[in-house]
Order: structure tokens, then sequence, then C-alpha cells
């Protein structure tokens, strides 16, 4: 559950004096949406995104027809990209939930893992969601359950000793404070090879808590 | 997804290369394709000058100043490399694509100490400070498993074994963490164990880094333990292209159905199975047929193939071949013909009970070596045979195995008399052979004759082949006088020569030719026991198998007896009936073919029998792999020899304690076969076979 686990590594990258329109058209027809900047030995320089690609209209409105394609011309991603001081990065051994904080809080899409300067891998939203769903065991079929509990010390443990005196396996768990309900928690269950009705007639005795949701998938 | 796994680490498109020469261009390479995904490993294998390494050099842009790529792209990463400047495919080779060679001593510096070379690398790419490179370094170096990483950092390439070398190499090459890794032959100057860690390490690599590995090599059994898609190049062009299991199980090539006939595979013999070589030689490039590139050596060739050149197509989905009857190969239609391989099969019982021509009793053979001190000391020997007992059969072939320097070759030499025993017992159909072969008389030499290894260092490059065959033949008046030039065109023809090679001189033929001349040279006396050293370890597969039908012919024709000196294990077993397995200048185990390769197992064969990579993916083979080097030989470690690295120590009282202080004995399992080990027998026997086969799902 660390950055190196989830993180794709040798991802593609670019030198500071590629141009733009070369850049453009390389994520594109790549489908890449984010681009580290690299010199000599792979350290990080820079990095570009699509936003950062766009050029600003305000910009080309003071020029004419001949500057304008001049001056597209003669743009290199040096001159657009985000310079590396201001880049956010993690490093290898970051927990991925941490990385998560770091994307949610500067509201971006992507970390640059880095050591040592020199980059070694990307991480995205897109390898968080990724994380996420193998979290919850998404791909392997079982029953999903979700309920809800009191925020008191043991009650997971009651859950999970309910499952266990069934014999059942726990393919995947996990719990979020109910939200503007402070006091009140949801774990979700995701067991393999029972029947739905099982499960519910099993942890619907669990004292003190309450099945919200049942679903196979 | 930001990068969409699909996007291959490399994707070869289409690609051709010409090489400018005197006589205009020659195209090395024509219409090659694949692609290699993230941490996959790709194998690319075919004979000799099929263009496998031009492939790897245009990647790299490493063509010389005469090579250029005329057509194709090469797609790293999503971005063409063809036609970048060279500043900026400078910079992606050192930092994104790493290679590694064949021969590691080529790829060091010797003058300069290890350790400096590797953190040459990091202070020249990344600009890192000496003492940080350095760390760096002896990092890099545990993750492949050197022993004692910070010792060898000060060390010359010189002063470690090969397979610590091409370790050094492949630690280097993982510096910068490169995202393609291409190894041109990487473990074909290795031993089989040795070998077998390196193809381990690969393995560790490829999952643990992600790296993308393009893998060269001419070896079948190497390929399928590595890789898990391959691509067979012939004469410059990609004939197939599948998944290895599809590959070697059902291929959809003549070409790569030859392949896989031509290679004994571990647990073949000459009394149940026979080799197919595929007849004549790649087409050189500048001179290439018309039609399909293989149609002159192909078995199945009709006029269809003459005259339309085919197109590499997808005859099942991943799985692609260039041949027109592809759809008749896959399913098994075609069978390759009989006439091919020579009638052999009286082989079987033969020499059974026939009476003993060659034994060798105790023998020890010892080099002198300067003693350290300068003025007296001890003198100290390098005992390259020592106590060494075998005998040989009339009629019967001997095969001697083990890994390099256990001293097979030494063995060889003292029997033909170019060594002199130190001591032992060595008698030749009864007469003493302890004498070197300069007071030898003509007749015990005429009986007594040689196959080297290189036939290129053993024809004398300026007289005719047939001079050459015709001078023993005259020496040892093997026939009349008159008869000589008649005699040696007989054993051009048996050779498959034929007579126009009279007046050829070596450097006209090719490798399996050569051999062959050798061949006759060593039987045109008629003797009664020729040794082989390595006959067929420097000519690719094809030929090889050419050569072993042939000795198989020669031993048949004429009654000779053989010993055989090979590395191979698969190939000593297709082709001896007595097989010694060497360690360290001693014979460890001694017996019958069938009884080397089953339990009970001297602990030493075991492992190398789980090392020799086979070319069949169904097989299944336990892991154990020795570790350490062989010990030197200039001071043998006392008790049984292989204690130093025996795996299989532990299943003795005290951990094996008596291993290093006792001599083990030799026991018997069977009259005729004997294991030189403390463990018992019945221990011995308990043990699971090494190499198991699942069973056989379709007829291939």
């Amino acid at each position: 559950m660390l950055v190196k686990d989830y993180m794709t590594r040798h991802p593609c990258m670019a030198e500071p004096n590629m141009s733009v329109i070369e850049a453009q058209r390389y994520m594109w027809e790549n489908g890449i949406r984010h681009l580290p900047i690299v010199g000599d030995g792979k350290r990080l320089l820079g990095l570009v995104t699509r936003q950062t690609l766009l050029v600003d209209p305000a910009r080309l409105g003071s020029l004419d027809m001949w500057e304008i394609s001049r001056f597209l011309s003669g743009l290199t991603l040096k001159d657009v990209m985000v310079k590396a001081r201001d880049v956010i990065t993690v490093e290898e051994d970051t927990a991925v939930e941490e990385a998560a904080r770091i994307m949610v809080e500067n509201r971006i899409g992507c970390l640059p893992v880095v050591e040592g300067g020199v980059v070694v891998g990307i991480i995205t939203d897109t390898d968080l969601l990724t994380q996420l769903m193998e979290m919850m065991a998404t791909r392997v079929p079982g029953v999903r359950v979700t309920i809800r509990m009191p925020n008191v010390r043991g009650e997971l443990a009651k859950l999970v000793a309910a499952i266990g005196a069934q014999g059942w396996g726990i393919l995947a768990c996990g719990g979020v404070p109910v939200p503007r309900q402070p006091d009140t928690w949801e774990a979700v269950v995701k067991i393999r090879n029972v029947p739905g009705e099982e499960v519910v007639a099993a942890l619907g005795q669990v004292e003190g808590q309450e099945i919200v949701d049942v679903r196979e998938m | 997804m930001q990068q969409p796994r699909d996007i291959p680490v490399l994707d070869v498109k289409n690609l051709a290369v010409s090489y400018e020469t005197r006589y205009g261009d020659v195209q090395a390479v024509r219409d090659v394709s694949f692609t290699i995904q993230r941490g996959e490993a790709y194998s690319i294998v075919g004979e000799s000058g099929c263009g496998k390494s031009t492939v790897a050099f245009s990647i790299v842009s490493f063509l010389g100043r005469n090579g250029k790529i005329v057509d194709g792209h090469i797609m790293f990463q999503g971005r063409d490399l063809v036609g970048r400047p060279q500043e900026e495919l400078r910079h992606i080779r050192g930092d994104q694509i790493a290679m590694v060679y064949q021969d590691p001593m080529q790829a060091l510096n010797p003058s300069m100490r290890l350790g400096d070379q590797m953190a040459e690398v990091l202070i020249a790419h990344r600009g890192m400070e000496q003492k940080e490179a350095e760390e760096k370094c002896i990092q890099m170096l545990e993750r492949v498993y050197m022993p004692d990483p910070a010792n060898v950092m000060r060390r010359y390439p010189h002063q470690i074994s090969g397979g610590q070398q091409q370790r050094v190499v492949i630690a280097m090459a993982l510096l910068n963490g490169p995202s393609l890794l291409i190894m041109d032959e990487p473990t074909t100057a290795l031993d089989v164990t040795v070998e077998a860690t390196v193809l381990d390490l690969v393995a560790e690599l490829q999952t643990r880094f992600d790296t993308a590995i393009m893998y060269i090599s001419h070896n079948l059994g190497v390929v399928a333990r590595v890789s898990d898609e391959v691509g067979v190049m012939y004469a410059g062009e990609m004939v197939e292209r599948a998944s290895v299991a599809d590959a070697y199980l059902r291929p959809g090539h003549p070409y790569t159905l030859a392949l896989m006939h031509c290679v004994p595979r571990l647990g073949m013999d000459k009394s149940s199975s026979y080799l197919y070589p595929i007849r004549g030689r790649v087409p050189p490039p500048s001179n290439l047929p018309p039609g399909c590139v293989f149609e002159p050596r192909c078995d199945f060739a009709r006029p269809v193939c003459r005259q339309r050149r085919p197109e590499l197509r997808e005859v099942e989905p991943g799985h692609c071949a260039r041949c027109h009857f592809a759809e008749q190969v896959l399913a098994g239609e075609l069978r390759l013909p009989d006439d091919l391989i020579p009638d052999l099969d009286k082989m079987t019982t033969r020499g059974e009970g026939a009476e003993r021509i060659l034994s060798v009793e105790h023998a020890r053979t010892y080099y002198e070596a300067p003693s350290k001190r300068l003025i007296g000391g001890k003198k100290q020997y390098v005992k390259a045979v020592d106590d060494v007992s075998v005998e040989v059969r009339k009629g019967r072939t001997l095969g001697i195995v083990g890994e390099s320097g256990c001293g097979k070759s030494t063995l060889a030499k003292t029997i033909i008399g170019l060594e002199t025993p130190t001591d032992g017992k060595l008698e030749f159909m009864g007469v003493d052979i302890s004498t070197p072969v300069s007071q030898r008389d003509l007749d015990l030499i005429k009986n007594l004759q040689m196959v080297f290894q290189n036939p290129d260092s053993t024809l004398n490059p300026s007289f005719s082949v047939g001079s050459q065959i015709a001078r023993p033949t005259r020496r040892f008046r093997a026939v009349p006088h008159s008869q000589v030039h008649a005699e040696v065109i007989r054993l051009l023809d048996m050779m498959r020569l034929g007579a126009n090679y009279y007046d050829r001189l070596p450097r006209q033929l090719s490798g399996g030719e050569k051999q062959r001349v050798g061949i006759a040279r060593a039987i045109a006396g008629r003797p009664e026991l020729v040794l082989c050293d390595e006959p067929v370890s420097s000519l690719d597969v094809s030929v090889q198998a050419a050569v072993l039908n042939l000795l198989l012919q020669v031993q048949q024709e004429m009654g000779t007896t053989m010993a055989f000196i090979a590395h191979d294990l698969s190939v000593v077993r297709f082709f001896c009936d007595t097989i010694a397995v060497m360690y360290l200048g001693q014979v460890v185990e001694f017996g019958p073919a069938e009884a080397i390769y089953a339990p009970p197992y001297h602990p030493y064969t075991e492992a190398l029998l789980s090392a020799v990579p086979i070319p069949d993916p169904r097989t299944e083979q336990k892991h154990i792999r020795l570790s350490g080097t062989v010990p030197s030989a200039l001071n043998p470690p006392g008790g049984c020899r292989f204690h130093t690295r025996c795996p299989r120590r532990h299943m003795l009282p005290d951990g094996g304690r008596i291993c290093e202080v006792e001599v083990p004995p030799w026991q018997c399992a069977t009259e005729e076969h004997r294991i030189f080990c403390h463990i018992p027998l019945e221990e011995l026997r308990k043990m699971d076979k090494v190499v198991t086969v699942e069973e056989e799902t379709h007829a291939g």
C-alpha cells in the first residue's frame, strides 16, 4: 500500500527542448495527460499537463497572424512547463493515502515519484482509483454488505467475529464515518462464496448494527 | 488512465536495415515487427547470421558507419527513434535503454577497478558525488546477489569469475533504471549452473523493476525459460511470432519446426529418437532466394514457395507465421521426411558385455604452479585431474560432463598423450599409455585419435582439405599408397561433403563443414577410440544435429569407440551410453546414461540437471541453484570436494560435518552405477526426479 506498488514505472517523458506542437501530438497520440520533463539522468526539470499546453488567448490577441505562427512554432516545453521547484512530488515509500491527500488538497491529478531528484515513476488519480478498486476486490465476485454501526470501540470486531463464526472469508473490508453523523460509522465488507440471504440472516443478528445495503457483485 | 498500460515500451514496425558495402547495399534485416510491453520479456531466436543482433543494434543506433535504417519505425515509449538527432538518441540510450552483451569481459574495462567503472555511469549521467555513487553501486550489486559487493568494487574485472562479471554488467545496465534492457546472448559464454542463476536474476528484474527485456539467443532452452513471447528470425526476416508455448509445441513455420527437432531434449537418447538436421545453411543477405527465404532448406517446399514471397500473417489469434502452408504445418499435417536421418536403429544394444578398451585407474594430472615466494617455498600443484577412474567398453560411448575447469579436457589430453599423467594407470587395449604422445608408437597413435572443439584453429589454413585428410591416411597406412586419393574421396563422401571439397581450403568452408573435415581426419586411420572434445559446442543447432548424426553413423559403420566431452547435458544424454560427471578434478558419479539422469543422483548431478535449460515449456524442473563458484584446484577443499557448495549436506547428521573431514566412499547403486557421496543410497533414491514433463496433450 505504498506509492511504489501502484505507480507506473518508466513513464513516458520528454526533454525540455521538445517543441510544444510535437509534445501535443505525442500526448494525444498516446493518450498521455501528464508528461514529466527530464534532463540528463532522468532528473526532474518540470511537468507538462494538457492544461499547460493550452495557449492563453489573451496573449495571442495582441499578435497578428504571422506573429502567431512564429510564436507557436518557436515555443518549447521549457517555456510552458511547471518548473521543478513548483512541482509537488512524492517518494516511492510514501503511503498511497498520503499521495491521495496531497493530490486532493492541491487539486492536482498527478504526482511524479522522485528519488534523489530522479524520476522513477508517476502516480495519478487513475492509479489511486485503481487502488480503491483493488482494495474493494471489485474484480472478484462476492456479496458486498454495508453495515451501519455506532462509533464505539469493538463494534467492528463484533462484526468480524460474526463473519468468522460462519467460517466465511473476507475479501475486502473498509470503514468510513457517515457524513454529517459523527457518531455513526459505516463498514463495507465483501464476502466470497455465500448467498446474499445467508449473509443477511447471519449479520442481521449482530446487536446494535444495521444492514444498510446488500448486493452481489 | 494517465499512462494507458497499452503503450508498448518498444514497438518495432516493418524495420529494414541495410549495410553499405563495396558491392552496394546489403539488406541485413527486412520487414521485422514486434512489440514489447512494460515488464515483458520478448525473445528473438535464430541461427547465427539471421540478423538478430542487427535488430538490437538498430534500436540503440549502434549500426556502425555503414549501417542504416532504410525503412520502418522504432517506437520507444510512443516516440519514433528513427530519424532523431544523435544527441537526443544518446540521452535516451543512457537513461532509458541499456544493453548487455555476450562477453562480459569485453564490456568491462580491464584496466579500471569495477567500482570506478560502475560509479562512472552515475557520475556522468546524474552528476552524483563519488561517495554517493559508490553507495548506490554497492546497493545495486547486492540486488544482483553479488557476494561481498564492497570488496568486489575494489577489484579488477579479471579477478572475478565469468558469472560474476556478467552480474556486474547487468548491475551496471540497471543503475539508471532503464525501461528497456536489451540482452544479446548474455549467458552463451557461461556454464549451465551460472547461466541458471543469471536467468533467475533476469526473471526477477522483470517483475521487480517492471523492466521490459528484449532477449536475443540461439538457445531454445534459455528462451523457453525467460520469456513469454518469442520471435523467430531467419535470414533477416521474422518468420514466426507467437507465445512460447505455441512456438514450441505447435510451430507454424517449417523453420521453427525444424529448429525444435534438431536439438535433443533432456531425456532423449539415440536408441529411441532422432535429430533432424536442417540441410544447407542460412543464405547470405546479398544473395537471397526469390521466393520464400527458407525455401531452399525447407522440406515441405512446393513450386509456389519458389515463386511468391509469403507474408507474415496471423494464422490464429496471437500467432503469426510467414509461410504459405502455415495452417498445415500448425496442424501437424506436414511431417519431416525420414531420409534426412541416417539409418541408425542398430545402435541400441551393441557393445553389451564387450571387452574393456580403455581403462583409467586413479589417474592424476597435476600442473606445477609457481610458488608465490621469490626463493624457496613449497611447490604448489593445480590438481586438474585427481584420482579419476573411468572405463570404456568397445563400441560404446563415454560422456564426460561438468562445469568448466572441472578437468574434462585435461583428462582427454592425458589419455591422448598431450599431457603426462603424474600418477595412475592408464591402459588402452592392454597397452600402457601413460607416455607422452611423442614416445608412443605409431600403431597406438593411429588407434587413438581426437576431434577438437574449435575446427578453425585445428585445421591448417594453408593446406587443402584433401591433403589434410590424406596425410594421416598415408602415415597410418590405412590403405595402400595408390588408393589414398580414393580413400579420401570416400571419407569426404561419408562426411557428406563430396569430392569437390578435395581442393578447397579451410577458409572456404562453414563451421559445420570444417568440423566434418576434423572428424574425417580423425577417423582416417580407422582408430579404435576417438576422443571428441566439445565437438559441437561452437556450431549452430541445425549443424550440430548433422554433426552428431554423422558421428553416430561413423560409430555404427566402423564400430569406433568414442569418448565425448561436452557441457550440454541434453547432448551428452542423447549421444552417450556411459557418463562420468566430473567436479573439480574428480569423478563424482559414473554409470549408464539412463541411470545418471534418474534418481539416485549425486547432489552435483542433481544441481546440473536442474540448471540445464530445456526447450520445452511443459517441463517442470526442480529449483536447485549452486551457491558460490568452483573452488580453486590449487587448494581444493578437504573431505568431499563438493561440500562447499553442496545443497544436500543438511541431509546428513550434524549438518554434514563428515563431508568436510572425510573423503566420501564410492557407493554402488547398481553394478555399473556408482556415486561418490556420504549420503546413504536409500536417501538419494528417495529424491524426486529433477525433470518432469506434463502429459503430452496433442501429437506434435
